[in-house]
């Protein structure tokens, strides 16, 4: 029986410590996935002072790692920790990682909003968006799994990241194709497919961060306890 | 002397240590005296008189003590009444229906009343606020308020997997604590999502509305002209235009039918439904009704129902829309005398109710268009409906559900729908907090699962999470 995240701890000053660590990670988790969603508003409404506000607040997020990175550093060499609070430790670590990886991908896809609406609006927002929303739907859950401490959550989350290989590849292909039909949505298609491919990836960090809350929440590897099912193969464009 | 009659009944302890003081002081002075005395600086009238005098000071400071210790617990009885503000209060605010926090250093949850736990989904225990709400935002008028800052109103809101919009009130509270941080920040969140919804699905009624029904209206005027112009007395195009001007009237009514169901169903969207629906009678009374359209084009309805029965929480009617809709599909994609299968299975959890165990062809195409947010004790029935149409190709997969959205080559023809059934499909289950997938094959036929709650509390989980069912009888 794995012992429940929160535990009591001898030392209640460390006890209290972790679990002010995992507020920080869950705020900073708050703060990517605000960022993330706001890029994607501001790409649907066609606001570019939105999408501005969204590229200065990367700096937030990189200090908050900053900080979170020395909070767990001198967790590590004061207190020494071991089991769970070790992995409490490290998979902090590993997250806030992650999540400023994200936080740059939803800059860079803010950045590409200003660039996007001098073009005249296409068809495929829609599609985009709905992408966004699969993707902003995994990070939210997985955040919900590693502030609960829910490993069931995080492995639905982990098996799910083939929707949006699905997601992305329909639209890449839907993408080339107009690209090839149109002149004019040369421009407009080439940004569109690298908000897609950005999208992409912050699924790959959300799936990044289910395996870290497994691992915590368990100990054990999350591919090794659940082999995963045929996965939609990359097409020949890729 | 000093003691006021009303103050007596209830001397607080800071009162009975400042008469503690004085009597140390008294008897102090005592000493002093005696010693003064003796060394023979002090007359011994003088002496006597003082000393009597500072006893009895003594005394009288020292029975006030006393007096007023043994006064509490008679003081107990207007204490209760007046402790009855604070009662009702704390009572109103606990069966308030809007979620009220009380946030302290830290950022750690005091308090939070009920409807404030299930907003949030908080446990019993006193845990950081920013585990179970993220929000920057919220988080920084918070801390902005734990330090003594003004308050402020925000709003966040978040399109995944609910769509939601709250606005938050933050107020700081100075308690009368010792301490270095005497505030506390309130929260009160209040949901603006249906005013938010209605507001959005107004514009979008009247944009997708107007964009829908002007292609129809277009060749309706332009037959008219032409009717009323060159073709007035050609009988053979005027009975052929009138033909067309009747298909596509057909079209306008049933797309504005579609549009009024769909803004219907959106509407309530997040209101649950409560009824109980059982599904393998429900998908017999579709496939009664739908059978004559079947059999015309012989195809065979099979509704293999894997020996279940499924009892999900939801409106018949709403249900009955959305197995019509996926039967209706099927029998309008499938090649005449082909067979189509519909299943009913109970007890699934989300991701196995999600999609078949085998799938149609290895390389497939499967997507989830909605699924509810996983809890892992809840249980779903689900109808799978197979067909052995055309398939649809990978690309258009999750495009499915979108309004308007027609698969290339459905797009002309008798056979074309509004391209709002999906849609309608996707937003019924939304609202019964269900899940929408579908798998296809091109050349072999698509599989269309949809899966509902059934009500907690009428089935005990029959398997682990890690133990499905085995769907043996479904590849």
């Amino acid at each position: 029986m794995v012992a429940p995240v929160n535990a009591p701890h001898i030392v209640k000053a460390f006890s209290e410590e972790l679990e002010q660590l995992s507020a920080d990670v869950s705020a900073m988790g708050g703060m990517a996935e605000s960022m993330v969603a706001d890029a994607l508003e501001s790409a649907s409404t066609r606001d570019a002072e939105r999408a501005a506000a969204v590229v200065l607040r990367d700096r937030d997020v990189d200090n908050r790692e900053r900080v979170i990175e020395k909070q767990i550093i001198r967790l590590l060499a004061l207190r020494q920790p071991i089991a769970q609070d070790l992995r409490t430790c490290i998979s902090a670590l590993k997250i806030v990682n992650d999540l400023e990886r994200v936080a740059d991908l939803a800059k860079s896809i803010a950045r590409r909003v200003p660039t996007l609406i001098e073009s005249d609006p296409t068809s495929f927002a829609v599609a985009v968006d709905r992408m966004g929303k699969v993707v902003q739907s995994h990070l939210n859950e997985v955040l919900d799994a590693y502030a609960t401490g829910n490993a069931e959550k995080a492995i639905a989350v982990w098996e799910r990241d083939d929707d949006v290989d699905e997601h992305y590849n329909a639209l890449f292909r839907e993408l080339v194709t107009a690209m090839a039909d149109e002149k004019s949505m040369i421009e407009p298609g080439a940004h569109l497919l690298f908000i897609a491919k950005n999208l992409e990836r912050i699924g790959d960090h959300a799936t990044n961060i289910a395996e870290v809350v497994h691992y915590l929440v368990t100990g054990a590897d999350i591919a090794a306890t659940r082999p995963r099912g045929t996965r939609p193969t990359a097409f020949d464009g890729e | 002397m000093s003691q006021q009659p009303d103050s007596r009944p209830q001397p607080s302890g800071a009162d009975r240590v400042r008469r503690r003081d004085v009597v140390f002081v008294v008897l102090l002075g005592l000493a002093v005296m005696c010693v003064l005395a003796m060394s023979g600086e002090l007359t011994l009238v003088a002496f006597v008189f003082s000393g009597l005098a500072f006893a009895a000071l003594g005394l009288v400071y020292y029975l006030t003590a006393q007096g007023g210790a043994d006064a509490k617990p008679a003081a107990t009885v207007p204490q209760v009444m007046r402790e009855t503000g604070p009662d009702s209060s704390e009572l109103m605010i606990e069966r308030l229906p809007i979620p009220i926090l009380l946030v302290g250093p830290g950022g750690r949850i005091e308090r939070a009343n009920p409807a404030a736990r299930s907003f949030l989904g908080l446990g019993a225990e006193r845990g950081l606020l920013s585990t179970v709400l993220r929000q920057p935002r919220v988080l920084e008028a918070v801390s902005a308020a734990l330090r003594g800052e003004k308050g402020a109103s925000v709003e966040y809101s978040t399109v995944a997997p609910l769509e939601s919009h709250v606005r938050a009130f933050v107020e700081p509270i100075r308690l009368d604590v010792a301490g270095p941080m005497p505030f506390r920040a309130m929260i009160v969140l209040a949901d603006d999502t249906s005013s938010k919804r209605a507001e959005r699905m107004r514009a979008d009624f009247l944009a997708n509305a107007s964009h829908e029904l002007r292609t129809p209206l277009a060749s309706l005027s332009g037959f008219i002209e032409t009717l009323s112009g060159p073709a007035r007395d050609d009988e053979e195009a005027r009975d052929r235009f009138l033909g067309i001007m009747q298909v596509q009237t057909d079209r306008m009514r049933r797309l504005i039918n579609d549009l009024l169901s769909l803004s219907r169903v959106e509407m309530n969207e997040h209101v649950a439904p409560t009824g109980a629906v059982e599904l393998s009678s429900l998908v017999r009374e579709v496939v009664e009704s739908l059978s004559p359209v079947a059999r015309d084009r012989r195809i065979t309805l099979d509704i293999d129902e894997c020996a279940n029965t499924a009892t999900v929480q939801g409106d018949h009617d709403q249900l009955f829309e959305v197995v019509e809709n996926l039967i209706g599909n099927a029998i309008k994609y499938s090649p005449d005398g082909s067979t189509i299968c519909v299943c009913v299975f109970d007890d699934r959890t989300r991701d196995s109710a999600e999609q078949a165990r085998e799938r149609l062809t290895p390389d497939s195409g499967r997507i989830t268009l909605t699924s509810p947010t996983l809890n892992p004790d809840q249980r779903y029935g689900v109808v799978r409906v197979r067909d052995e149409g055309a398939g649809i190709e990978r690309r258009y997969l999750p495009r499915l559900a979108e309004r308007f959205f027609r698969v290339d080559g459905q797009k002309s023809g008798p056979k074309s729908g509004t391209g709002l059934g999906l849609a309608i499909v996707k937003h019924i289950v939304n609202r019964h907090r269900g899940g929408f997938s579908v798998e296809s094959a091109p050349g072999v036929g698509t599989v269309f699962s949809v899966f509902f709650p059934v009500p907690s509390g009428t089935k005990q989980p029959r398997e682990s999470e890690g133990l499905q069912p085995l769907e043996t009888d479904e590849a």
